[in-house]
């Protein structure tokens, strides 16, 4: 697809990088931070994106990591007094050493399991750093030392911090569509057995999938620590967020390197226009989008097929090509949609 | 006191037991969590809170309706809207219920608002005493029903066509669907059948549980750990994961401060799944 690439496409991307650079000069402090937010979820999807849409594990618990990066920046600044620039890679460091430690433990798991395990691990983390009072504050929360500076420097710096974030994990994940790691992790996703067989130690692949998951999502809860200067355990382990995380994935397109970007800009705009109008019905709203996004756009609008939208049944009721064996749904269910794409 | 701490845990453990048995039983059958039960069991307690407000129905007569309520409403969700996402992968089906739930909490919030609601019964404080022990006269009813119906649901899983079907399907649905069962209709059937199981738990709850739009998401983690312990596919499976997890409770109140209790119950979650994923009683169908 390389020579698909036209000059126009350099023309408009350099568009769209000299907006994004310029953005923070030309419009208010709202925007800029609505902006920094939008590039935080899309950082984050992108980081579950990589255990969740190329590995096949569905991590509802990966809030773990963002919260563990945001406490060790934290602490560290408040408590041992260092600046930031050593707090942001601990953070990431103590992200991969747990999830090494939890994949370990709970990557021996499958589907739910695995999903529902690693939710549970996060909510006793939850709990630890909620009685821990001597060191995180507890349910008091922590304040962190705020960046020196006005408002339009803070609100600037961490416009670029969290684009930076974004420009990172998406060129990393770009990496990782196209080298054998990345072909590893799509091996186990589309049949692990099958990938065992073929000589990848699958929990070992397993686990650097997860720990690079981790190690981006625990450096945006380093950054996010800095830019909201406080923190405390409701909002940086909060599920709803990991929620957001795979309705962003879901809408951009699961596995794809810029859907979790699509999706962060589709929702996170969307949100923010609808919520701020109908505050009592945010969440059934957000319900049906979930509902809609589903229903429609299982693969994302990156791969929407508008043809067979509305025709389109999947699965149990369409035919011998459902396939497989009912304990393998997710296969089945993959290889279908595939094979109706290409026809 | 741990004497009575016991009664009261087989008391309300026998609740847990139908909520876990309608929540593993959609597991079992779709491989599908159903995030959205707990919300059908908070639906079916204010279904039951409005009859006895408005109609002075009492939640124990009340239950075949609710039932059927949540029947018919599971059946279309499961029918036109589950059933085209059925085999996807686990965070599509987990995401779509998710959505389901808070849809469904919004909607109670329009209707029922945030406070809390719960059925005042005129013999609530009516009860038996025996030696030093009281047996309140209302759990002893709920007890009573949620046997009743979980022997009930037993039969039907064994002995009706239906619920052959489903147990087939559950097993292999190419092989179901290749003697004749219409695979759709059995998903929709057994996410009804679960519905109401959760619309019976509701009904039953409503007169010793204060309720609100929120409650729905709380217990649907206690449904996931009824149905871990006890494991999937067997109605004796989620009978005692049930028990346990009532007896934990109560007990648990009864000696662990509770600062602790909320870390406990998800460390143990995450051991169990770690060390016997399978459940203390799983096996593959009903």
């Amino acid at each position: 697809m390389q020579n698909t690439y036209r000059k126009s496409t350099f023309v408009w991307a350099g568009i769209g990088a000299l907006l994004l650079v310029s953005f923070p000069f030309l419009v208010t402090g709202f925007w800029v931070r609505l902006l920094t937010q939008i590039f935080m979820f899309a950082a984050l999807a992108s980081a579950l994106n990589i255990i969740s849409g190329f590995t096949g594990y569905a991590a509802f618990g990966n809030m773990i990591f963002f919260g563990l990066g945001a406490y060790t920046t934290a602490i560290l600044m408040t408590k041992a007094h260092l600046p930031f620039v050593v707090a942001f890679p601990a953070s990431g460091v103590m992200a991969v050493l747990l999830a090494i430690v939890l994949g370990l433990l709970l990557l021996r798991l499958r589907g739910h399991y695995f999903a529902l395990g690693s939710l549970g691990a996060m909510e006793a983390f939850r709990q630890i750093v909620d009685l821990w009072t001597g060191l995180t504050g507890g349910s008091q929360g922590i304040t962190v030392p705020a960046f020196p500076g006005k408002p339009f420097v803070v609100n600037t710096f961490f416009y670029f911090a969290m684009l930076g974030m974004v420009i990172l994990v998406v060129a990393f994940v770009s990496k990782l569509d196209k080298n054998r790691l990345g072909y590893a992790f799509k091996a186990i996703r589309a049949d692990e057995e099958a990938a065992n067989v073929m000589g990848i130690d699958t929990t070992r692949y397993k686990i650097i999938s997860w720990s690079l998951s981790a190690l981006f999502t625990g450096l945006i809860g380093s950054v996010y620590a800095y830019w909201f200067s406080y923190i405390d355990p409701p909002t940086v382990f909060n599920v709803m967020w990991v929620v957001n995380m795979f309705v962003i994935i879901l809408i951009g397109g699961m596995g794809t390197v810029f859907g979790p970007v699509v999706g962060a800009v589709i929702l996170e705009t969307v949100s923010e226009l609808v919520w701020s109008k109908f505050i009592n019905l945010h969440l059934g709203i957000l319900g049906t989008i979930i509902i809609l996004a589903v229903l429609f756009m299982p693969r994302g609008v990156l791969h929407l097929d508008w043809k067979t939208l509305l025709t389109r049944r999947v699965p149990a009721t369409a035919g011998a090509a459902g396939g497989g064996s009912p304990n393998k749904p997710d296969e089945a269910w993959t290889s279908r949609r595939k094979e109706g794409r290409d026809v | 006191m741990i004497l009575q701490a016991i009664v009261n845990g087989i008391l309300f453990g026998s609740v847990y037991a139908m909520i876990g048995i309608g929540f593993s039983l959609v597991w079992g059958v779709m491989n599908i969590v159903n995030l959205a039960h707990g919300s059908f069991i908070m639906i079916g307690a204010y279904l039951s809170f409005t009859l006895y407000a408005a109609y002075r129905i009492d939640p124990f007569l009340s239950i075949p309706l609710v039932m059927a309520a949540l029947f018919l409403l599971a059946y279309g969700v499961q029918y036109f809207l589950i059933n085209r996402v059925v085999r996807g992968p686990s965070f599509v089906t987990l995401t779509f219920t998710f959505g389901l739930q808070i849809l469904i909490a919004n909607l109670c919030l329009l209707i029922w608002t945030a406070d809390y609601k719960s059925v005042k019964l005129p013999y609530s404080s009516a009860g038996l005493e025996l030696g030093g022990l009281v047996i309140p006269l209302v759990r002893f009813g709920i007890f009573g029903v949620a046997v009743l119906v979980t022997f009930l649901f037993y039969l039907f899983m064994r002995k009706t066509k239906v619920g052959i079907a489903i147990n087939a399907t559950a097993l292999n649905f190419e092989g179901a669907r290749t003697v004749g069962v219409d695979v759709d209709k059995i998903y929709a059937i057994t996410y009804a059948v679960s519905a109401a199981l959760a619309a019976a738990a509701g009904a039953l709850i409503s007169p010793i549980m204060s309720i609100n739009p929120f409650t729905g998401g709380a217990l649907v983690g206690k449904a996931f750990v009824i149905s871990i312990l006890g494991g999937l596919g067997s109605t004796v499976g989620a009978l005692v994961g049930g028990l346990t997890l009532g007896l934990v409770e109560t007990i648990g109140t009864a000696i662990f401060p509770s600062a602790i209790q909320d870390f406990l119950g998800f460390a143990v979650l995450v051991l169990v799944l770690v060390l016997r994923p399978q459940g203390l009683l799983g096996k593959r169908f009903y």
